[in-house]
């Protein structure tokens, strides 16, 4: 668009056609006051704070010339009445007086009607210290008042939208923020105007009340105190409050978080400025769901399993027990015996000195996760063709192409769904393809919609029909496996394909070309897409590949793995395959289930947990952790799998340690401490090198395997950075990623604290001075791309009418929600399935129902959703309460569904 | 020399009959003026609710950071304040306070005032950190007027709506 000089206070600022005057002041340095007005939002001109005096050059009627003065400078007609600067756009010539007595007295004037019902209890109001009405008023307003101030009007307070937030009505001053925010960013249109005149005020419409995952940010957003958070209600004032950077480990988004703290004691979790990340929004997942750090239930000492009880030690003690077990079933069972599994949220530096020790003990049995029937194996072409380096989701729009395949963002990823939707209403291609509704649908330019048996067609029909549009393939020629797909493809019609997933021809070749001729196309994959099998994310990586823009910026497949660490777990080398970076091993270990499996037949003897529960949710983790000779639980909480510890080690929480996190884009970002590790609890990665430091200390007393090749030397870390220094000397992919590298990443976007924000944008204004995090250099830029096509389609144990499919909600089992907010929010075990199948076998919701495979069966209460397609049975396995383990036979299973009918 | 003597003796004489400008302290205690600031009291209405709102604006006003205020919420059947807040722990360290009344000033309830008291002297350092129980006044002695000092100086504190002062 071209641009607009125009004149503000005598400042001549040129600006994009199309900007409004507010925006375009603040360029030019000068603050017009707002209220309603928010850059992130569609201006509406309710709260009339910005008015301001405008005039435009005057034409000549009769010639369309400007009428040029004595001087030769144009005649500006100055508008009769006071104009909304954040509904007005510039144009050129403009003349915008922001600070004559008329505009004055109008500000003064409308500070003063907005007080009249503002009850004025800054000193009991949560927003006080941060709220834009007491900046606005100190800065803009009139000194006093000229109505009664018994005379306002009085609500009763507070009225609680949900559990999370509370609505103050009496400090309410409309402007609509939260109901824009709700209708147009978090496209959860729940809250709404009700009544008029002294009665109008915000009600929320949806049942349950403020049913959004993103109504957190409507408490930042507010420029009063109406909106408040039930999390931090009446804690502090927001002067006394210490903000730490951290990265929130939740989800694989990697958001940008400020910890609140005061006294060393969380506060509240409030968003920090990531333009490419999170923007200035974050779920009420990372808003509330940080609980876990304050919990009572936190382990603080190391704990040794003496007589059958866990009793309390010194580290040096539980050191010494690890590294003489150790020692001691390493030199009598070989470095096979040992075995390791870490969580996703651990940080990039835990997780590669585990997967080191353990690899130089001589142990390839290392994974993440905790196995289970439903396990899949390490997602590697999220990996391999990321987006590249200044990857900027926030900037996509029009002439991008989004494919979501079998991905529901918004429980799975909430802030990508903000970002997904973002580049839909910019005019960018969504493309939401899946087996049932999700929100983003909703946002969608196009949906497409099939069947279980039609969603491998779907994605293999577009290969084919990009196939014929792309010539590119050479990259493709070289993968393993590629030929045979290629030949399976050939045997198979496009009208076949397009039948069996309910498109036409056409459409599949249409949408084939768009994402091939698109400027930027990225492919986004979820849980749905990957328990399907791999062929079908493989031929989503085909696509892209196909494309020929892999490892550019803003291109490629972002895989939606669980947990917030899972793309550094894979690429830390956490696997049994393969070790950091990707790199292959020579010799493959045993995965999770592997693990168990070994572990009860005697193969496995020492089992060492780091942040994962396997024992809560596996029974065949139990029976092995039962039959294992030592066990090393590694964890916040005495899990249930401490139950069966030899060892339990406390762990420091996110918020008490230093680390990189690596994000889905595989953007790695630096999280700072916030507070002191809770009692003598340490960070992962110090343990694992005070368990090397202790296991260099054991004297060798020979043995068949050897002496432990563990030297003090090569273990001497001494702050998170030089295990982060190390990484980016050794692991394939991070080099140049050192934690100083990561702190200069800039400030994250146009937001900052600039010169006038603390007046109006106050609660969202947190500047990132602690770097946005770098997206790594694509591995696929170089031609490096080493994908096995294997063709693999998830197998069933037998043919059930029924599809069990495993839902990912949000607010899950996840025992890092302890102790929040959320926890009224997280669902009881359920299996939802559709009106049809309900109505077949005359089930209601809450009737309970029994699953049955080939693998067991189970008994569960059913919810009957509108949205869950006929066929499909949908189980939130994440649910404390739902041992999906029992009846699963894969990724997918079959089941018969039946009614449990009581006498 | 003698005439040197006897003028020093005779002034000595002199003001033997003069009243003294000392007194016994501690057996008497000279009173204070009524702006004095001595030690703080956390004053109450007269239903016997505590003023202290927990807005910590004392806290913040404090050039000393003597004042530690960790607010909560109110059970609304059983408010201890007016309002929402109440203070769940004030804490005043003596050692640190310099008596300036600044958190008087800063008070929109009036709940903090400098009383006449300054008898403050500790055995250990953990004595000086005034809790929230010994600031406040005892239940029965609330009362419904702003405090001299402030009619005198007829401020106007910006109350919190539904605060009667």
């Amino acid at each position: 668009m071209s641009d607009v000089t125009l004149t503000i206070d005598g400042v001549q600022v040129t600006v994009p056609a199309g900007t409004n005057i507010v925006d375009a002041a603040r360029q030019a340095g000068i603050a017009i006051p707002v209220f309603c007005y928010h850059p992130r939002l569609k201006p509406v001109g309710m709260c009339r704070m910005c008015l301001v005096q405008v005039g435009t050059p005057k034409v000549d009627p009769a010639t369309r010339q400007p009428v040029l003065d004595a001087n030769g400078q144009p005649v500006i007609a100055m508008m009769p009445k006071l104009q909304t600067a954040c509904t007005t756009p510039v144009s050129p010539g403009m003349v915008v007086k922001t600070t004559t007595e008329e505009v004055r007295f109008a500000q003064r004037g409308i500070l003063e009607f907005l007080l009249t019902s503002h009850p004025l209890d800054c000193p009991v109001c949560d927003k006080g210290g941060e709220c834009p009405l007491q900046n606005l008023t100190m800065g803009w307003g009139p000194a006093v008042s000229r109505f009664d101030y018994n005379d306002k009007v009085h609500f009763e307070k507070p009225v609680k939208l949900g559990d999370l937030i509370y609505l103050d009505r009496e400090r309410c001053i409309l402007c609509g923020r939260c109901v824009r925010f709700q209708d147009e960013i978090a496209d959860d249109p729940v809250l709404g105007f009700d009544n008029r005149g002294r009665n109008w005020m915000i009600i929320s419409k949806s049942d349950p009340p403020f049913n959004s995952k993103f109504s957190g940010n409507t408490t930042d957003i507010c420029p009063v105190g109406a909106l408040t958070s039930s999390d931090f209600r009446f804690k502090a004032r927001v002067w006394e409050l210490q903000s730490k950077p951290v990265v929130c480990t939740l989800c694989p988004v990697g958001c940008n978080l400020t910890l609140d703290m005061r006294h060393d004691r969380l506060m509240r979790v409030m968003p920090r400025e990531n333009a490419a990340v999170n923007d200035i929004w974050i779920c009420d997942k990372g808003r509330y769901g940080h609980r876990f750090i304050e919990a009572p239930d936190r382990l603080t000492t190391p704990l040794v399993r003496r007589n059958g009880k866990l009793v309390p030690v010194s580290w040096d003690e539980a050191l010494e027990v690890v590294a003489d077990q150790l020692t001691l079933i390493r030199a009598r069972h070989g470095g096979q015996a040992l075995a390791g599994l870490a969580g996703p949220q651990l940080s990039n530096e835990d997780l590669y000195l585990f997967q080191k020790l353990l690899r130089e003990l001589g142990s390839e049995n290392i994974d993440t996760g905790i196995g289970g029937p439903a396990a899949l194996p390490p997602d590697e072409i999220g990996g391999w063709l990321a987006p590249g380096p200044n990857t900027d989701l926030s900037k996509l729009g029009s002439g991008t192409v989004v494919l979501v395949i079998g991905a529901d963002p918004e429980e799975e990823a909430p802030l990508y769904m903000l970002r997904l939707r973002g580049i839909a209403q910019r005019g960018g291609k969504l493309v939401v393809a899946g087996l049932r509704p999700t929100k983003l649908e909703r946002s969608a330019t196009q949906v497409v919609r099939y069947r279980p048996e039609g969603e491998l067609a779907f994605v293999q029909g577009l290969l084919k029909a990009a196939l014929e549009h792309s010539s590119r393939t050479a990259t493709l020629e070289r993968l393993a496996g590629w030929k045979e797909l290629r030949a399976a493809l050939e045997r198979v019609s496009l009208n076949n394909l397009a039948t069996a997933c309910g498109l036409t021809v056409d459409g599949l070749n249409q949408l084939a070309k768009d994402f091939l001729t698109a400027s930027q196309s990225l492919i986004v994959y979820g849980w749905e897409a990957r328990s399907a099998g791999p062929a079908l994310t493989e031929a989503l990586a085909a696509l892209m590949l196909l494309s020929g823009r892999t490892g550019t910026a803003n291109n490629g497949i972002i895989a939606l793995l669980p947990g917030g660490n899972s793309r550094g777990a894979i690429e830390m080398g956490v696997r049994p395959d393969a070790g950091p970076g990707y790199t292959p091993r020579k010799q493959r270990g045993l995965d999770a289930n592997g693990i168990w499996d070994a572990a009860r037949e005697g193969k496995v003897r020492a089992i060492w947990l780091a942040g994962v529960d396997p024992a809560a949710k596996l029974p065949v983790a139990r029976a092995a952790l039962e039959a294992a000779e030592f066990v090393i639980v590694q964890d916040l909480f005495l899990t249930a799998s401490a139950e069966y510890a030899d060892v339990v080690l406390p762990t420091a929480s996110v918020a008490e340690r230093e680390g990189t996190y690596t994000n889905a884009e595989r953007r790695v970002q630096r999280s700072r401490q916030a507070c002191a590790p809770v009692g003598e609890s340490r960070p992962d990665w110090q343990i694992v090198a005070a368990v090397a430091q202790a296991l260099a200390m054991v004297p060798i007393g020979g043995g068949r395997n050897g002496p432990i090749p563990v030297t003090t030397e090569a273990w001497s870390y001494m702050v998170a950075a030089d295990v982060g220094n190390e990484i980016a000397a050794q692991v394939p992919g991070y080099a140049g990623i050192t934690y100083a590298a990561l702190a200069a990443t800039g400030t994250g976007g146009s937001w900052g604290r600039q010169f006038d924000d603390a007046i109006y944008y106050d609660g969202t204004s947190y500047t990132n001075t602690e770097g946005v995090g770098l997206v790594l250099p694509a591995l696929a830029s170089k031609g490096t791309v080493n994908l096995t096509f294997t063709g693999k389609v998830t197998r069933f144990a037998d043919e059930r009418p029924m599809l069990l499919l495993e839902q990912v909600l949000a607010y899950d089992g996840d025992r890092h929600l302890r102790g929040s907010k959320l926890q009224s929010l997280i669902p009881r075990g359920y299996a939802a399935i559709s009106a049809d199948d309900a109505a077949k076998l005359n089930i209601h919701s809450g009737d309970r129902v029994r699953l049955i495979s080939a693998a067991g069966e189970m008994v569960i209460p059913a919810r009957v959703l509108a949205d869950v397609p006929n066929g499909i049975i949908l189980l939130p396995a994440g649910l404390a309460d739902v041992m999906a383990a029992e009846i699963e036979t894969g990724p997918r299973t079959r089941v018969n569904l039946a009614k449990v009918v009581t006498e | 020399m003698i005439r040197e003597l006897v003028k020093g003796l005779g002034t000595t004489l002199r003001y033997m009959f003069k009243r003294p400008v000392t007194v016994q302290y501690p057996e008497v205690k000279r009173p204070v003026r009524e702006r004095f600031r001595g030690r703080h009291e956390l004053k109450r209405f007269a239903n016997g609710q505590e003023r202290c709102i927990g807005c910590a604006l004392c806290a913040a006003a404090c050039p000393a950071d003597a004042i530690l205020v960790i607010p909560a919420e109110n059970d609304p059947a059983n408010p201890r304040s007016p309002g929402e807040r109440y203070a769940a722990v004030y804490e005043i360290n003596m050692l640190r306070c310099i008596f300036c009344g600044y958190c008087e000033d800063a008070c929109p309830t009036n709940a903090i005032v400098l009383e006449h008291q300054y008898e403050l002297s500790f055995y250990d350092r953990r004595a000086a950190i005034y809790t929230k129980e010994m600031l406040l006044v005892p239940p029965d002695k609330g009362h419904g007027e702003p405090p001299p000092i402030l009619q005198q100086l007829n401020r106007q504190p910006s109350p919190p709506a539904k605060i009667d002062l």
